[in-house]
């Protein structure tokens, strides 16, 4: 049977009507097939507006409707509530964008622009013709989170969610939360401690009930989608009971390894079973299953076991023979707060770094200056262990370099190097900071009085140009350099050189993501959806970013991401279902050859092979009808709900039709 | 309206005690106050706070004084780093907020008090006179096109002209007009009368009084943005104003964008010539603590190598020069943008203030020192774009006398700890987002707006969850 069809024609003001003849447009609306009724109104969109709409649907028994109007982006929502309202299938209504794609772009041409609207109008109704009517998806929704990542940002995160009443998991790859940020001595730029500030939320969260740790574990396996991701983590053993464990210390003194400590950037030395950082969160030791003797001996034949830890615990708290377990959390949304790793100094020899002991990166700098910290917070020289009274400070170390590094700034090395190096004045009252710059970026609130403070009151020596090398001479190490403000070649002699390395996303990012199904951009960083509009989102929905992970900032642009994502979630949260577009994919079973082309395609993940019909599914929860599978499909067996070739075929007919008239 | 209640608080700066009416918000109201929050600024930070609270099933009132929301952000041409249409990102949002069954906005309102604790505010807000009726008015637009007075729109920076009964572009939400008393010829000289004839629904009504009623929300969120700095008159070395074609960045976005006052053409002010020449200068204002703002403005490093950019493409022989101190491109994408624009476009960068401005002939003639090179350096420019500091929203000292919260000395308003509350004041149940904290980009602001917002759900749902407990 036909559908009876309206259309309504909006002026826009004189958005429209001043290059479109509405009227005449109105004219040749009702001589097309189909149409019953057809009418004007200077604004469609306003009350009265849409009380036309409303009053035409229900007195013409109206079973389509076209609005021409702007850009659906503004207003079908609008139309189509007000058709639903009054009992038309919210999908049977669809805007003709007359505005964006017509009155705009042919201001100085009303007749084509007018029969050009009316083009667009005639193939919108086609369009609608066929158009089924459709009914919202609803899924299910798991009122849960999985916090991927304990540094601040997935702590900031997790308590908001906790402190909502949501259950969080939180899974950390390292034996204790806290992240990069437990490795920091002060902020800028108000010289706050920052292991007081972290350890007051460390102690939040494990006071919390709602918020469970999953600590030395990885995401093993992600499956599902929004609403009803199932997260299988791969936790390592923990070879050290903590209901046991009495923390003694007599463990740490026996084991016979010592390995370079990664959690004070090689600056001391640890055992295989050791106390990974001096917080009180971490006073259990952990074991280290790589450096330990026990496993490597077990390689190789009628070597000896060690059991040194094991066999001294007074509690008999180590059991080495411990497995690694899998568990299951069943989550709604998951946010991604992976961090960053410092660019490895290895990557410039020109710096001498890995070679020059006297030459560190800014986190082993970091570890100098806390006082929980290897030296007790002295900075002195990791080769000697004198006071260093010439210190180079170098920023922009594999950042900004396109050719060779990478080509972003790292965006916190300006501030944090202001810092260390006031940090280090305050403590050496006869020393020189030199730092090497490019551009000092203080952009901040506080920002740049911070660093103009540093120059005066502890007159850092800011040198504007890139070091070229730095070689050992003697005892100490030659820096060479120019100042590009006087265009002179430097060298100076220093004691200690500082590298500020560049940001790059956590070893690994690139494969979780993968997991994850979260795009990634072209330094691996996590991708947001739109940068202005959605940063905190990421591709795959119910999947949000926060942090480091997403491209290199500081704690405060951190903590905001954090809880941006908090209230993202929050608010998904607050619904008992979540409610789906219906206009997504459909295969038609007697033509898929299950070739499975789509499934490689899809970039949501949503085409699942089913290995009974050997017939690719579509997910309607996580499908977002972009149309790739129908593009990709061989035996075009794919359809897009409501925009078949058929219908598209139709409207480019009524498109060219009409051009070839003009 | 509903019952009458005192309550005191700040108007215009004068402590006022004034009988709002409580009520004649029935949705709103409908819901407990415990399920109510009031976002203070319609900008891109505002709108987001609000759509995020709405969808999270709170009654939200968006309060502006302008007559639509929208802030800054719809001044905006095109943004950096994708050269996104601000307009095209931002009014399906505004439009949004517009339609939203939960958000209910108040345009051309202004807090005057607040009362209350955290959990239960009450809000004293000061409806201003717009001489229309807005609800009866139907946004049809016909009292604009018929207004005989032109002149300077406050939108569009001086760069064009509106009527005496105007909205702020045509895309304003709510699409309802206002009318400038100052400049409606009935209004000062009691003869027209134009609108009020044209108006098929009888909206205008020259007789208006200023309303004021009050607002009982668990949590406010303070998104009040930035201004620019008053260059004019505290940059006497630049011109003081006085030269034509000398303007600041936020004029500069006016002219290219598509909607505005030259739909995009890339014309100079003074004679409508296409500038060949163009110079921008960085840091006026920003990093002076001697004379003027001791801070960094943060976004005008990308939006001047945007308007660089911009320019360029449409000029394709013009040559552009951009005075800078530090170039500080540090968000995602950001750096690559600079470079893009230094090697694609060719713009030349010169490391060195701009001592001084002045007009010879049609030129305005741009003295400076590069830095790098040491020397002197003279520039006979077509067109000079300023991008001048960004300070706090007039008035933000107000707000925060009346709110209880703190603003330090430059104005911006403090959290409660810059690094882990970013978004939280001294006071519980009020959180502050956006510009107004400290200027950041349209992508720091928005995710600030979402965390706000967090901030404010945690809030009003733990209060919740202890009354419960309690009973």
């Amino acid at each position: 049977m036909e559908k009876k069809l309206g259309v309504f024609i909006c002026w826009c003001g004189s958005n429209i009507a001043s290059s479109v003849d509405v009227d005449k447009a109105v004219a040749e609306a009702k001589k097309l097939d189909g149409v019953v009724h057809a009418e004007n109104y200077m604004y469609m969109c306003s009350d009265p507006g849409q009380q036309k709409v409303k009053d035409t649907i229900s007195e013409k028994g109206l079973d389509g409707v076209v609005v021409a109007c702007c850009s659906p982006r503004m207003h079908e929502n609008t139309f189509r509530k007000a058709a639903g309202s009054v009992g038309l299938n919210s999908y049977l209504l669809e805007i003709a964008n007359i505005r964006e794609q017509c009155s705009w772009v042919h201001q100085n041409n009303k007749p084509l622009a007018t029969a050009k609207a009316v083009s667009i109008i005639e193939g919108t109704l086609d369009k609608v013709k066929e158009n089924l009517p459709l009914e919202t998806i609803t899924i299910d929704l798991t009122k849960r989170v999985c916090v991927v990542g304990g540094g601040i940002a997935g702590i900031m995160s997790a308590l908001d969610l906790a402190n909502a009443g949501y259950e969080v998991a939180i899974i950390e790859k390292e034996p204790a939360i806290g992240g990069h940020m437990a490795q920091i001595s002060q902020t800028f730029p108000f010289f706050q401690n920052v292991p007081q500030l972290l350890q007051k939320k460390i102690e939040e969260v494990n006071a919390n009930p709602r918020i469970k740790l999953y600590l030395n574990s990885e995401v093993d396996v992600l499956e599902g989608y929004v609403g009803n991701f199932n997260v299988t983590i791969r936790t390592q053993p923990a070879f050290v009971d903590p209901a046991k464990c009495t923390a003694c210390g007599k463990c740490l003194e026996v084991c016979p390894v010592s390995v370079a400590d990664e959690f004070n950037r090689g600056l001391s030395r640890r055992g295989a079973i050791f106390r990974y950082n001096q917080t009180e969160a971490a006073r259990i030791p952990v074991l280290m299953q790589s450096d330990c003797l026990y496993f490597s001996a077990a390689e190789v034949a009628d070597a000896t076991s060690c059991r040194a830890c094991a066999d001294i615990c007074p509690e008999q708290a180590i059991d080495l023979d411990s497995i690694r377990t899998l568990n299951d959390e069943f989550v709604g949304a998951i946010v991604m707060a992976t961090g960053y790793d410092l660019y490895s100094p290895l990557k410039m020899p020109e710096y001498g770094a890995g070679q020059l002991p006297d030459v560190i990166d800014a986190l082993a700098f970091e570890r100098l200056l806390d006082p929980s910290g290897p030296t007790g917070g002295q900075v002195v020289r990791p080769s000697d262990g004198r006071v260093p009274k010439h210190v180079v400070f170098i920023q922009c170390v594999g950042s900004r370099d396109p050719e060779r590094h990478k080509a972003y700034c790292s965006r916190a090395c300006c501030m944090y190097t202001a810092k260390q190096a006031r940090l280090y004045r305050q403590q050496v009252k006869d020393g020189t900071a030199y730092i090497s710059y490019m551009d000092i970026r203080s952009d901040s609130r506080g920002f740049e009085e911070f660093v103009q403070q540093g120059m005066e009151q502890e007159n850092l020596v800011y040198i504007r140009g890139r070091v070229a090398k730095v070689i050992a001479e003697g005892d100490y190490l030659r820096v060479f350099t120019a100042d590009t403000l006087s265009s002179r070649q430097m060298e100076i002699e220093a004691d200690l050189v500082v590298l500020a390395m560049a940001m790059e996303p956590k070893a690994g990012t690139r494969e979780l993501a993968k997991k994850m199904n979260v795009t990634i951009d072209g330094d691996a960083f996590l991708s947001e959806t739109h940068i202005k509009l959605y940063p905190v989102e990421s591709s795959t929905k119910g999947v949000y970013l926060a942090g480091c992970g997403q491209s290199p900032k500081d704690i405060t642009d951190t903590v905001s991401q954090a809880l941006a994502t908090a209230g993202k979630i929050q608010l998904m949260f607050s619904n008992e279902t979540l409610i789906a577009d219906p206009l997504i994919a459909e295969v038609k079973s007697d033509v898929c050859s299950g070739c499975g082309i789509c499934i490689e395609i899809c970039p949501y993940g949503a085409r699942l092979m089913n290995n009974f019909t050997r017939i690719s599914d579509v997910n309607q929860a996580v499908c977002q009808g972009c149309g790739a599978c129908i593009a990709a499909c061989p035996n075009k067996a794919c359809e897009l709900i409501n925009s078949t070739s058929r219908q598209f075929i139709r409207m480019i007919g009524d498109f060219a039709g009409k051009a070839e008239a003009v | 309206m509903g019952e009458l209640v005192e309550l005191t608080g700040l108007k215009d700066g004068q402590p006022v005690t004034c009988a709002c009416a409580l009520g004649n918000l029935t949705e709103f109201e409908s819901v407990p106050v415990d399920r109510r929050v009031m976002v203070i600024g319609g900008g891109i930070t505002g709108i987001t706070a609000a759509i995020d609270l709405g969808n999270a099933g709170y009654q939200v009132m968006l309060v502006d004084r302008l007559p639509s929301v929208g802030g800054r952000m719809l001044q905006l041409s095109e943004t950096f780093p994708t050269l996104d249409c601000a307009q095209c990102t931002l009014t399906p949002r505004t439009v949004e907020s517009g339609q939203h069954p939960k958000v209910t906005l108040k345009t051309s309102c202004e807090v005057i008090g607040l009362e209350g604790e955290p959990g239960d505010f009450t809000v004293s807000l000061r409806q201003k006179v717009t001489y229309v009726d807005w609800n009866k008015c139907t946004g049809c637009g016909t009292c604009i096109q018929k207004c005989p007075s032109k002149g300077i729109a406050l939108f569009e920076r001086d760069a064009g002209r509106m009527t005496a009964i105007y909205t702020l572009s045509p895309q304003a939400v709510p699409n309802k007009p206002q009318i400038d008393p100052d400049r409606c010829r009935y209004l000062t000289k009691g003869k027209c009368g134009v609108c009020a004839k044209s108006c098929p629904v009888g909206a205008i009504d020259y007789k208006q009084q200023e309303s004021f009623f009050a607002a009982r929300v668990g949590a406010i969120i303070v998104a009040t943005g930035f201004d620019i700095y008053d260059w004019k008159n505290k940059m006497p070395e630049y011109g003081g104003g006085k030269i034509p074609d000398v303007i600041d960045g936020l004029t500069m976005e006016r002219y290219l964008s598509a909607s505005g006052p030259t739909a995009g053409a890339m014309v100079r002010p003074s004679d409508g010539k296409e500038p060949k020449e163009i110079v921008f200068i960085q840091c006026v204002g920003s990093r002076n603590p001697e004379f003027h703002k001791a801070y960094c403005s943060r976004v005008c490093c990308m939006y001047t190598a945007k308007h660089a950019r911009l320019y360029k493409h449409k000029v394709h022989d013009g040559q552009v020069y951009v005075f800078y101190i530090d170039i500080r491109s540090t968000g995602k994408g950001y750096e690559q943008f600079i470079q893009q624009s230094v090697s694609e476009e060719e713009i030349i960068y010169i490391r060195g203030r701009a001592a001084r401005l002045y007009r010879e002939g049609d030129k305005v003639m741009v003295q400076g020192a590069d830095t790098l090179t040491g020397k002197k350096i003279e520039i006979a420019a077509d067109m000079v774009v300023l991008a001048a500091a960004m300070v706090p929203n007039a008035g933000a000292q107000e707000l925060a006398d009346i709110l209880g919260i703190e603003c330090n000395a430059d104005g911006f308003f403090i959290e409660d700890n810059y690094k882990l509350s970013p978004v939280e004041t001294g006071r519980q149940g009020i959180y502050i987002a956006g510009c107004c904290q400290g200027i950041k980009d349209i992508a720091d602001s928005s995710a600030q707006g979402s965390a706000a917002a967090s901030k404010a759900l945690v809030f009003l749902s733990t209060l919740r969850r202890q009354n419960q407990e309690a009973v």
